[in-house]
């Protein structure tokens, strides 16, 4: 795995253009709120001491006005700083969203095609907001923290430079210690709770899943123990990160607890020996009480901040930016998705020819060497047992994979990526099914199917009974990821999908995987049509009956 | 959703314990707060009074600070002892904060995860079944920020906050029923902000879980948009999309953070009163300084924890409804199938199916429906028909998993016919060989393929030596070899007097199959 570079949350944090007016915005209404309660706490002092001399009503009121401003202050300005800084980091969150899908779509499509589904789900989805949280969680509250801090310092240091160098000395160990015992306890967790995580999750599943089979065989027990032990290696490491962290929270009192009595001390010692007046002592004494507030956000902040950061680091790792770099030895630069692009064809149609091709992926058994040719309009079946690389085959014709040696040819062209989309197109095993109307998910295949064409895909895949049955046809929305759409439904769904394809040349992956009878005959009637529009079809598959399907088989078992 | 839920409280053992332990170091930190603030009024005093102090301005509460802590050693050596209980109360209830939570999490789950098998097949299949898993592992997880902060604030507002309240009282009653006063503002403020908000808010939630859903969607789906060269149409989508969330987001966050501005204007602003307040009164000597001082530091610890329950409620929120969907599963009865009478030996005995309904999870379909066959010892009987129409839950119900909404599932025996609804479940299930079509194999069988498990699943049931073989698929995910060598080993276990049941769409499987069953499904008329 290539190591990401360091520094990957900030210069994610800088890809999703913050706007640094908004930041010190948020930054400034947070001071302003936190500081409110420094300045409550403060001035109030000031009040009762002042008013312990029996002044005149009058000499109080100015500070009576402020001490009630402060008191709205905090509410008010904390307000404008969580939508301040929410609003900024959604902001990012959009930016940076739209920036990793982009790389995406434009890197290699090795890099795409070899994702699953549930690390770009995850990826773009979780981890992006966890990034956007960073600014929220991390970046605001430290520097308010900062600010703030400096401001209670910078009051008892104008007061009593020695009750200034208490608290600068109590905040660095309460914020600076608390912050490295975090960092621990996360490091811990990451190290130990992920592992431990990943443990349970899989007992449960298999306590789950196999219910009905742990009580036919008489196992229930067994996958309850197993359980039981993933909880205990869980708790353990929950028990070890919580080390540290109860450290953290200990030093944090410590610190606070320490200033105060620090300060209470130099406010009655310098009050007794005539150094200041009352409410000078008053101050001194009571703004410790107020000034470890802030301080205190700072485990919850860096433990953010080590989440990001991991977030972040996956992120560069599945979309980095060198992606962006565009393939070398391309025939041309763009991709271009009209099939009568830059790689027309004179014949009208492509043949395939594979010579002495051997497919693999780095580091994997590569398959036998295949040699095979099919001419325009026919069907080239690849068969062989399950992980005999019929997948990786079919990669490398899509161009995704380079050969590992012989050739494999898109009519005149070696195979490519750049073919793929404009002359190649690739129906893979999980093709998704995108959470919108059948319509539209028929669009997928070309952008301006009409309803007639869509209708008749159906109908050749066998659908329209189902159609008939959706409430709003065309039109029904098929929910996220396709969840309502059953299994068999979804194939024939992918496989109308496939006829309306616009490329010469289609490349499927396990058409007939539990298709029963009725979907099999579906699957000839495609690729009937497809062959009778001249256009070249590529299918692997285990299935051997499919082979009666084909002009030309070639197996990949030995 | 309750804060707290009773069913934490009686059914989890650990829960119970920690919730008290926490309530006592609780009350032990209302305690070191009380002191704390009396001792620095203590020591202050003296140094802001104008005049050498004569009266005692802490009455009755001197009895916990005696008035020798006006002397600043005397006040210094026992804030000392304070600040060390204090310390070693923060760290003692964070270690049992997340001792507790992470015990509460594994027990809940299992007993969660034992419940849920218990349910049966048939549950499993339904919506609440599918969400278990997501439940019990990344749901219940985020019980811990609930147990490590929601909670002990929850119980410190319950103890702290009144302890604080008398204490104002028992010092000065005019700043007493400021704070008592205000108080109740904070629930009613809130509620009237929830109540006004609720619709909208409710509204912005659904169209912000709306278009995460689609963005998530349009990505999920790229590598498909790649294969086919359309993958560059979504890139502004995904932006426009996510413009359009932000709007939602913000707007339902600008409604849910008006009950925080609240509730913290609320009680700073009355922290603010008290000390206005007091101010005029010293003035016009209504009020010791002593007694001023002690208010004006305990009054912000009267409003603390109810603030730090508003701080912390979100981030807990998703471990509560995790907690509650838990619940409810530990809620719902377990209908085991079968009676109380010994299992029959199913040795040479005859399987009997008689017109076998089952409906499907939402009600729509039998599958399968007026299911009949016998299955005889010593044969192969081959269910087929297409997908989805039953066959796997045909064969459920003849292992005893599931009852069936009508028809029978019996054995006929020399001693003549037992229904299996009439007899022990366990004891019926037990004598069952089974391969399934995704078998589970422990956490060994998660690191081999699918093909893999199914081989070495197929292993364990034609080795069982049980006197009925059921096997789901046994073919599918193999090559023709293999697939040649399990019809030959299926034959010959049915040859060596075991009934063996199938589930098959294999042409070779069905051909060597004695009997062969048609299992179809059935349209529910609404």
């Amino acid at each position: 795995m290539i190591r990401p570079a360091r520094g990957a949350l900030r210069s994610l944090l800088r890809e999703s253009d913050l706007s640094r007016g908004r930041l010190a915005l948020s930054i400034i209404n947070g001071s302003a709120a936190l500081g409110s309660a420094v300045g409550l706490s403060a001035i109030a002092a000031w009040l009762i001491a002042r008013a312990a001399g029996m002044p005149s009503p009058a000499d109080l009121a100015l500070a009576a006005v402020v001490v009630r401003f402060f008191g709205i202050g905090r509410g008010l300005f904390r307000y404008l700083e969580r939508l301040a800084s929410h609003e900024t980091a959604l902001r990012g969150v959009v930016s940076l969203r739209a920036r990793v899908y982009a790389r995406l779509a434009a890197a290699p499509a090795d890099t795409v095609l070899g994702l699953k589904r549930g690390d770009v789900l995850a990826r773009i989805g979780g981890d992006v907001d966890a990034v956007g949280d960073a600014v929220v969680r991390a970046v605001i509250p430290l520097s308010v923290s900062v600010v703030v801090s400096g401001i209670s310092v910078g009051i008892l240091g104008f007061l009593d430079p020695r009750a200034g160098a208490v608290l600068v000395a109590a905040i660095l160990v309460a914020g600076v210690g608390s912050a490295l015992l975090t960092w621990r306890a996360a490091r811990i967790a990451a190290a130990q709770g992920v592992a431990a995580d990943a443990r349970v999750a899989e007992t449960v599943l298999s306590a789950l899943e196999g219910a009905a089979e742990h009580r036919v065989w008489g196992t229930t027990g067994a996958a309850h123990d197993a359980l039981a032990d993933a909880n205990a290696a869980s708790e353990r490491a929950q028990e070890s990160q919580a080390r540290p962290a109860a450290l953290a929270a200990a030093v944090q009192a410590v610190a606070s607890g320490g200033a105060l009595i620090a300060c209470l001390a130099i406010a009655v010692t310098g009050s007794q020996s005539g150094m200041y007046g009352a409410t000078t002592a008053a101050m001194i004494a009571l703004v410790p009480l107020a000034a470890f507030e802030a301080v205190g956000a700072v485990p919850a902040a860096t433990q953010q901040l080590f989440r990001s950061r991991e977030a972040a680091r996956r992120i560069v790792a599945m979309a980095p930016e060198a992606a962006l770099a565009s393939s070398p030895a391309s025939p041309r630069g763009g991709s271009d998705t009209a099939a009568e692009g830059p790689y027309a064809n004179p014949s009208g149609g492509f043949s395939v020819t594979l010579t002495e091709l051997v497919a693999g992926w780095p580091g994997a058994v590569p398959t036998r060497p295949v040699t095979a040719q099919v001419e325009a309009g026919g069907v080239l079946a690849i068969v062989g047992r399950s992980g005999i690389g019929k997948t990786t085959l079919l990669a490398t014709l899509a161009g995704v994979l380079p050969p590992v040696s012989g050739e494999a040819r898109i009519g005149p062209h070696p195979a490519h990526r750049d073919l793929l989309g404009a002359v190649v197109g690739m129906t893979a095993e999980d093709a998704h099914v995108f959470g919108t109307t059948v319509l539209e998910n028929l669009r997928v295949a070309r952008g301006d199917v009409t309803e007639v064409e869509a209708l008749d895909a159906l109908d050749a895949v066998g659908l329209a009974p189902w159609l008939e049955s959706l409430p709003r046809g065309l039109d029904t929305d098929l929910g996220t990821g396709g969840d309502s759409v059953s299994g068999g439904e979804r194939r024939r769904l992918l496989l109308a999908r496939v006829l309306l394809t616009p490329q010469p040349v289609v490349l499927i992956d396990e058409p007939a995987e539990h298709l029963d009878v009725a979907g099999r005959e579906a699957l000839r009637a495609v690729l009937a049509r497809l062959t009778s529009a001249g256009r070249t079809v590529v299918l692997v598959t285990h299935h051997l009956q499919l082979t009666d399907l084909a002009d030309v088989t070639v197996s990949l078992d030995d | 959703m309750r804060p707290l839920d009773p069913r934490l409280i009686r059914r989890i053992g650990p829960a119970r314990r920690y919730i008290a332990t926490t309530a006592v170091l609780g009350l032990a930190m209302a305690l070191a707060i009380l002191v704390q603030a009396l001792l620095i009024a203590r020591a202050l005093a003296p140094v802001l009074a104008p005049a050498p102090l004569t009266e005692d301005g802490l009455r009755w509460l001197g009895v916990l600070v005696p008035v020798e802590a006006r002397q600043l050693a005397v006040a210094l050596g026992w804030l000392g002892v304070v600040v060390a209980i204090r310390v070693l109360l923060t760290w003692t209830q964070e270690r049992l904060a997340h001792r507790a939570g992470a015990r509460v999490i594994s027990e809940l789950r299992s007993q969660v995860v034992a419940h849920a098998g218990a349910l049966g097949p048939r549950w499993a299949a339904s919506g609440e079944g599918a969400a278990v898993a997501t439940t019990v592992t990344r749901g219940l997880d985020s019980l811990l920020p609930y147990f490590v902060r929601y909670l002990p604030q929850l119980l410190l507002s319950a103890t702290v906050t009144p302890i604080m309240i008398v204490v104002v009282l028992g010092l000065d009653w005019i700043s007493a029923a400021i704070v008592i006063g205000t108080l109740p503002l904070v629930p009613i403020f809130m509620i009237l902000v929830g109540l006004t908000t609720q619709e909208r808010s409710a509204k912005h939630l659904e169209a912000m879980q709306r278009l995460a859903s689609r963005t998530l969607d349009l990505i999920a789906g790229l590598p498909t948009l790649r294969g086919l060269g359309r993958e560059h149409g979504p890139a502004a989508r995904v932006r426009e999309l996510g413009d359009a969330q932000r709007r939602a987001t913000m707007g339902s966050l600008r409604i849910a953070f008006l009950s925080g501005m609240v509730l913290e204007l609320l009680t700073t602003l009355a922290v603010a009163l008290v000390a206005v307040t007091l101010g005029f009164r010293l003035v016009a000597g209504g009020v010791s300084i002593e007694t001023a001082l002690a208010v004006l530091i305990l009054a912000p610890e009267v409003y603390l924890p109810l603030r730090m329950v508003g701080t912390h409620f979100h981030a807990s929120a998703d471990g509560m409804a995790a907690a509650d969907s838990a619940f409810a599963i530990l809620e719902r009865p377990v209908a085991a199938p079968g009676g109380h009478a010994p299992a029959p030996d199913l040795t040479g005995a005859t399987l009997v199916v008689e017109d076998l309904a089952v409906a499907t999870p939402d009600g729509r379909r039998l599958a399968p429906a007026r299911l009949s066959f016998q299955a005889r010892p010593g044969t192969v009987t081959a269910l087929v028909g297409p997908n989805g129409d039953g066959k796997s839950t045909a064969l459920s119900a003849l292992m005893g998993l599931l009852t069936p909404d009508s028809g029978y599932v019996a054995a006929l025996t020399a001693s003549g016919r037992t229904d299996a609804q009439d007899v022990d479940g366990e004891g019926w299930s037990r004598q069952f060989a089974w391969a399934p079509q995704r078998p589970d194999l422990g956490s060994e069988g998660r690191t081999l393929s699918l093909g893999q498990r199914q081989g070495v699943a197929l292993d364990r049931a034609l080795g069982a030596g049980r006197p009925v073989v059921v096997l789901d698929e046994p073919t599918s995910h193999l090559d023709r070899a293999s697939r040649d060598a399990v019809i030959a080993r299926i034959v010959a276990a049915a040859g060596a007097g075991a009934t063996v049941v199938v589930a098959t769409h294999e042409e070779d499987l069905i051909a060597a199959a004695d009997v062969v069953v048609e299992v179809a499904a059935l349209e529910v008329a609404r």
